[in-house]
């Protein structure tokens, strides 16, 4: 179960997220929670594999305004990171950052579903 | 007053349009506890809300990069529909470029990602809402709707913005149908309100390279503000031919009244009473259709003030003089004293002699005839009590009876009371109506008329041939007395025509069985016309200017030694 100490731990800024809640700690968590189950994560690899850099930004485009909301920081740099290259459709090597970005997101799904 | 719209639990509807569950559910937390959220998770189901169910939007949070249908593609279809595009959009962007794009599809704010703090979004949220419906109201209170010319109080407040930065000489012009309320009456409320559209059309038409903002303040009065001109005689005359030609009628005129290169000192809202004052001064003359307002109707118009405010003070002060005028009956040889005319005279302390004509007029259109109508009966009634009581005779006296109190209800119960408390008989103070107040209200005229005769009134009818006489009146309203109006008199020596309008008029009483009384006669040569042509009844300068009771008293000893 995720809490705001794990959340920390992982870089996250809880503060500002829980702030952005109204306080309300419990639905901070719960939609964090939810975070590594969007599905815009396999979403941007499939797309980045079969080479189509539009619908890959606009997956990158939503993951980063969810991750910016709740701000889940590390993740969220990373994502940034992605979305501007594909905004400019950059012809590069995609694997290395979206490898960072898979293990970032299940460093966060362990955190959530441990004890 | 934003409170009391808050309360009783009313809240507004808010619909929250993004395809992230996580971004809605932080919204519907934030917003939920002042409005009630509705969600979409693209633009095609948000136009889907708009229609449904849930249609009463008061704003609309809007993310930009969605599946299905795209925030500007959403943008730019509700920005089709005219009742739709009303609501306001607050679009959710991290896009600088975004931003721009969308304020100029209309979007009225953006709110950035990651989200601002709560506060920061309620507080747009709230601030978009109220500038939005202060926005709706304004708009549906601005302008008339039956003409679309602005509002009276809009109208006023506009130009008082606009001459914060202008600084350049204006007119202003006031426009007054004549007779509308007969347009209403005859053809009703519908043709009444066409006739108003055409009028905001001529004006909008023949004004508009000087016109800067016009309104209808009320019924079927129109101002407009425009920039300076010398001559607005064309301008006039082409708006007068215009009107004439759309209402399909010479009968209904529009008049004007112009204050020229007003004062921008002055009050705007006075300025438009000066050129109203100017535009009343020709209601009824059909040979004017526009006047300007001047010095000369400045001062006139502050006179009048004077004489509404002195009033009161010269009823109570005694400064109103009844005065009396004599009418002998010529039908022997040698005049007998008949009857008296109650004349008023007013004699202010500071003005000096006030003339009938400056203070009736104005006191007929404002109703404070009443007043004085009121006291010269009381005055008359009194007057012929006292001489009955010195010389043993009665002498009736004649008092006017105006137009407003036709219509007064209690008319009757007031001159009943004067009769009751001087001991009269009511053939004693008879009663002068113009035949004017039967162009009025026929109707109600005729059964005024017959209920005072019935009580014993005597009615004469006053100035008859003066103004837009009618043979079907003088057959259908009661009267006792015909009074020739003095100008026939005047008149009927200087040609044939007009003696025999005064021949015509004695006949036509003399069928209606009813008698004379020729006014204005002041040589012997009038009154031996009159006399042969059969008239029984002469006032005038011949016998006596009209005089204070004490003089009028030696035609009474006269006649009694």
């Amino acid at each position: 179960m995720l809490t705001i100490d794990k959340l920390n731990e992982y870089g996250a800024n809880t503060a500002e997220g829980v702030a952005r809640c109204m306080g309300n700690e419990a639905l901070y968590l719960r939609l964090a929670s939810t975070v590594a189950d969007q599905p815009e994560f396999a979403k941007l690899n499939d797309f980045i594999a079969s080479g189509d850099l539009n619908s890959a930004f606009e997956a990158a485009h939503a993951l980063k305004g969810v991750l910016a909301n709740l701000s889940i920081t590390p993740l969220y740099e990373k994502v940034c990171e992605i979305t501007e290259l594909l905004r400019a459709r950059t012809d590069t090597d995609y694997s290395p950052l979206l490898s960072e970005i898979g293990s970032l997101k299940d460093e966060l799904k362990r955190l959530i579903d441990s004890e | 007053m934003d409170r009391f719209l808050f309360a009783g639990g009313f809240k507004r509807r808010v619909l929250v349009v993004d395809d992230e569950l996580i971004n809605r559910e932080l919204l519907g937390n934030m917003l939920g506890d002042h409005y009630e959220v509705v969600y979409a998770e693209n633009g095609q189901e948000a136009l889907g809300k708009l229609q449904g169910d849930e249609s009463d939007i008061s704003l609309i949070l809007l993310d930009l990069l969605m599946p299905v249908m795209d925030g500007f593609t959403f943008i730019e279809k509700i920005q089709e529909n005219e009742v739709l595009k009303r609501i306001p959009i607050i679009v959710m962007t991290s896009e600088k470029e975004a931003e721009v794009k969308s304020i100029k599809l209309g979007a009225a704010d953006f709110i950035t990602k990651p989200y601002d703090m709560p506060e920061v979004i309620l507080a747009r949220c709230e601030r978009i809402i109220h500038l939005s419906e202060d926005n709706i109201i304004i708009r549906s209170t601005e302008k008339d709707h039956v003409t679309g010319l602005f509002t009276r109080d809009y109208f006023f407040e506009y130009i008082k913005r606009i001459e914060a930065h202008r600084k350049a000489p204006a007119d202003v012009l006031v426009f007054n149908i004549d007779r509308f309320h007969l347009v209403n009456e005859m053809y009703g409320r519908t043709v009444g309100n066409t006739v108003l559209m055409r009028v905001a059309d001529t004006l909008g038409e023949v004004l508009k390279d000087i016109a800067i903002i016009a309104c209808r303040p009320e019924a079927d009065t129109f101002y407009v503000y425009c920039d300076h001109i010398e001559d607005y005689s064309p301008l006039i005359n082409e708006i007068q031919d215009k009107f004439i030609n759309s209402s399909g009628s010479a009968k209904i005129r529009l008049r004007s009244g112009i204050y020229l290169n007003a004062d921008a000192e002055t009050d705007i809202e006075i300025r438009f009473d000066r050129a109203k004052t100017a535009c009343d001064k020709i209601r009824g003359d059909f040979t004017a259709s526009v006047s300007y307002y001047s010095k000369d109707l400045h001062l006139r118009s502050i006179y009048q003030e004077r004489l509404i405010k002195d009033i009161d003070q010269a009823i109570e002060n005694g400064d109103l003089k009844v005065y009396f005028q004599p009418k002998y009956d010529i039908t022997d040889v040698k005049p007998k004293l008949r009857s008296a005319e109650a004349l008023i005279r007013w004699v202010h302390p500071e003005l000096g002699i006030v003339h009938p004509g400056d203070f009736i007029p104005l006191f007929e259109s404002n109703g404070l005839i009443q007043k004085v109508d009121n006291y010269v009966w009381s005055k008359a009634a009194q007057q012929i009590k006292e001489w009955k009581e010195k010389f043993g005779r009665s002498i009736s006296v004649s008092v006017n009876v105006s137009r407003i109190d036709i219509f007064d209800p209690a008319l009757k119960e007031k001159l009943r009371k004067i009769i009751e408390s001087n001991g009269l008989d009511e053939k004693e103070l008879v009663l002068e109506i113009t035949e004017s107040a039967y162009a009025d209200n026929a109707g109600s005229l005729t059964e005024v008329t017959n209920s005072l005769r019935e009580s014993g009134f005597k009615i004469e009818m006053d100035d008859f041939g003066a103004g837009y006489s009618s043979l079907n009146m003088i057959t259908t309203i009661p009267i006792d007395v015909l009074k020739l109006d003095m100008g026939f008199v005047r008149k009927m020596e200087e040609d044939d025509k007009n003696l025999k309008l005064v021949e015509i008029i004695l006949d036509i009483a003399k069928f209606l069985d009813v008698p004379v009384v020729a006014e204005g006669v002041e040589t012997k040569a009038q009154l031996d016309l009159l006399k042969c042509m059969g008239c029984q009844i002469i006032q005038g300068y011949y016998f006596s200017k009209p005089v204070p009771a004490d003089e009028f008293e030696k035609f009474i000893v006269q006649e009694n030694g």
